[in-house]
């Protein structure tokens, strides 16, 4: 019994990783942009196709092909936000909601086009190999995407916390136009805060390919997990995204385990909706928006 | 100016006659059944868009999560037809009332949040409704769903044996959201929900009960989106929960109400005519088997529309015509 949960726990804490390189993109862009990128999700898918393509006609390994995939989206993140979401900054929330949900439905429906909706796996040398723990076991493809993960989270955070443009993002996210008025260029630190965010959907994707299907709607799985992990976690707070994507693998883990195969998004919308009702401004505390 | 309005007035209801009798006669002329069917679909969506845009677009609360109410009132006409045999026509509107209610708690947590998260909330609890009915087999069939027994024609059962008499059933729905929305969009509620989307925080702080507001316009647009979840299972003779739950239900009703033109009475309609229209060429043109294509190329009209026509296609129409005003006092003073 004790070590089922023990196991379930694992699985959940590595998958957590990956959720939580997605929620903290989401809250990133959330705390610097003030927008919400429904379209999240299609990069995660993006840098899957990608991470696909180059293990199977070059050969590159997954985890290695991060260092194409994490740069291609972080490019197409400051496109995005240069020519698209810039049009739409303001007090209205109609277009911004609907600019972001309608590119996450076009990346979508022409991935269906291109890709067809057959699921697609690549297969390395790593990928059927576990270490083995007294009962437990820790398959290997996940570990070295959780590490992963946790080290590109880790780096973020010391990039927000010591750098100049770090810190020029952090004021941006506090008020802008304060920022603005003490030099801050608000364009240049969103397109990066945006490509950023972009960057790590990308590498959650790459990091995924060794033992997860691509496929077009794969990219609606993790963002209803980060939407989830934002607001648990408070909107807005890079910190509290990563504690409650861990959380949220290991419940979704538990779930599977103890209620049944499908329930894992069962447990995940019981969470929201029990965050809502009891604590609606999320664990980390502080104010909403 | 006066006589403008006046001159105005007379034009649209000339033109509200006109368009009434080339719909009560339109399925005495076409009797193709392919067209007679795009012709219900844009009937069906351009009331699930007036249900959707009573509280997204003038209260700007953009729900991305109707299929909740779609699917709800499809399910509570089917188990009662099925179950108790009782006519769907009562079953919808015990739908409407099952989904009415079930709006109260789903408000409840969903209007805590603003903006965005109030939309990812309620994308959250349609998706969840939709796991129930799919997990619990006891409830309703789970994921297999059900066919609804063809009773032949049988218009107490809602079953007829022509397309054109769905096709009066969802005109009547359609004309049915148009006037509740018109009498809203001239009472008191109709400036509150106006004056809630422009600034909930101002609307407050002058008076506006808003949680009141949110509440009721949530309950009346529920209602009526059960409806349309009735007829749709009716029309089909099919019921599961990802037909009826569907997202792209969701997603629909916000998508033709933005390109229409958000908060007006006739931009769900209007945006409703030119996606659906879109959307028949495109499958006759390339064959339905792509898929895909339908939702980008909505995509891309719904980017179109953000980015350069944030008001819709009413908001087009509304300038071309204010334009043409503009010019007709300018031709009169230059010709004595």
């Amino acid at each position: 019994m004790l070590e089922t949960v023990a196991q379930a726990v694992i699985n959940g804490l590595l998958i957590g990783g990956i959720y939580a390189l997605v929620s903290i993109g989401v809250t990133l862009i959330f705390g610097v942009v003030k927008i919400v990128n429904f379209a999240q999700g299609e990069f995660v898918m993006i840098g899957m196709y990608v991470s696909y393509f180059l293990a199977t006609y070059f050969g590159v390994d997954p985890i290695v092909s991060l260092l194409v995939s994490m740069p291609a989206l972080f490019v197409i993140g400051v496109l995005v936000q240069h020519f698209l979401i810039r049009r739409v900054l303001g007090p209205n929330d109609m277009p911004q909601i609907f600019l972001t949900f309608a590119l996450s439905l076009l990346l979508l429906n022409l991935a269906l086009l291109l890709f067809t909706a057959n699921y697609r796996t690549v297969h390395t040398s790593y990928s059927d190999e576990a270490f083995h723990f007294g009962g437990l076991y820790i398959p290997e493809a996940k570990l070295i995407a959780f590490v992963v993960a946790m080290a590109l989270s880790g780096a973020l955070w010391a990039f927000l916390r010591a750098t100049d443009l770090g810190k020029a993002m952090r004021a941006a996210a506090q008020n802008r136009d304060v920022a603005t008025l003490m030099g801050i260029n608000p364009n240049r630190v969103f397109c990066v805060a945006f490509g950023a965010a972009l960057a790590l959907a990308g590498a959650a994707g790459s990091l995924l390919m060794p033992f997860y299907s691509a496929y077009p709607f794969v990219g609606q799985v993790f963002v209803l997990m980060a939407f989830v992990a934002v607001v648990l976690g408070t909107l807005g707070n890079v910190l509290g995204a990563l504690v409650a994507s861990l959380m949220m693998g290991i419940a979704e883990s538990l779930g599977v385990q103890f209620v049944g195969a499908d329930s894992g998004l069962i447990v995940v919308f019981a969470m929201l909706l029990l965050t809502l009702a009891f604590k609606p401004q999320g664990l980390g505390g502080g104010r909403m928006r | 100016m006066g006589k403008d309005t006046d001159n105005a007035g007379k034009w649209q209801v000339l033109a509200l006659a006109t368009l009434g009798v080339i719909l009560l006669l339109l399925p005495q002329l076409v009797r193709n059944g392919f067209a007679l069917d795009i012709f219900i679909r844009i009937l069906l969506f351009s009331f699930l868009g007036v249900a959707w845009n009573l509280m997204g677009g003038y209260a700007k609360q953009l729900s991305l999560g109707h299929a909740a109410y779609f699917g709800l009132g499809a399910y509570t006409s089917t188990i009662m037809q099925i179950d108790f045999d009782i006519s769907p026509w009562i079953g919808m509107i015990a739908g409407g009332f099952v989904a009415m209610l079930a709006s109260l708690p789903v408000g409840w947590l969903c209007f805590r949040l603003r903006g965005p998260y109030f939309t990812i909330a309620t994308i959250a609890t349609a998706q969840a409704l939709m796991l129930i009915f799919l997990k619990f087999r006891d409830l309703a069939w789970g994921a297999e769903g059900t066919t609804i027994p063809n009773l032949g024609s049988s218009p107490l059962m809602m079953q007829f044996e022509t397309k054109a008499s769905y096709y009066y059933v969802v005109l009547g729905l359609l004309v049915l959201g148009l006037v509740i929305t018109w009498r809203i969009e001239r009472s008191w509620m109709g400036y509150y929900l106006v004056a809630i989307g422009e600034d909930e925080d101002a609307a407050e702080a002058i008076g506006v009960n808003a949680p009141r507001i949110k509440r009721h316009i949530y309950m009346i647009s529920a209602f009526l989106t059960a409806l349309a979840g009735t007829f749709y299972v009716q029309y089909i003779y099919f019921i599961d929960p990802a037909t009826a739950f569907s997202f792209n239900i969701s997603i629909e009703a916000a998508l033709v109400s933005i390109v229409g033109g958000i908060g007006t009475l006739w931009g769900p309609v209007v945006g409703t005519v030119l996606l659906e229209t879109t959307s028949a060429l495109l499958q006759s043109w390339l064959g339905s088997s792509t898929g895909g294509i339908q939702l980008t190329v909505y995509s891309l009209i719904l980017m179109a529309v953000i980015l350069w026509r944030p008001t819709g296609l009413m908001g087009l129409f509304n300038d071309i015509w204010q334009r043409h005003l503009d010019r007709r006092p300018a031709r009169v003073r230059t010709s004595p």
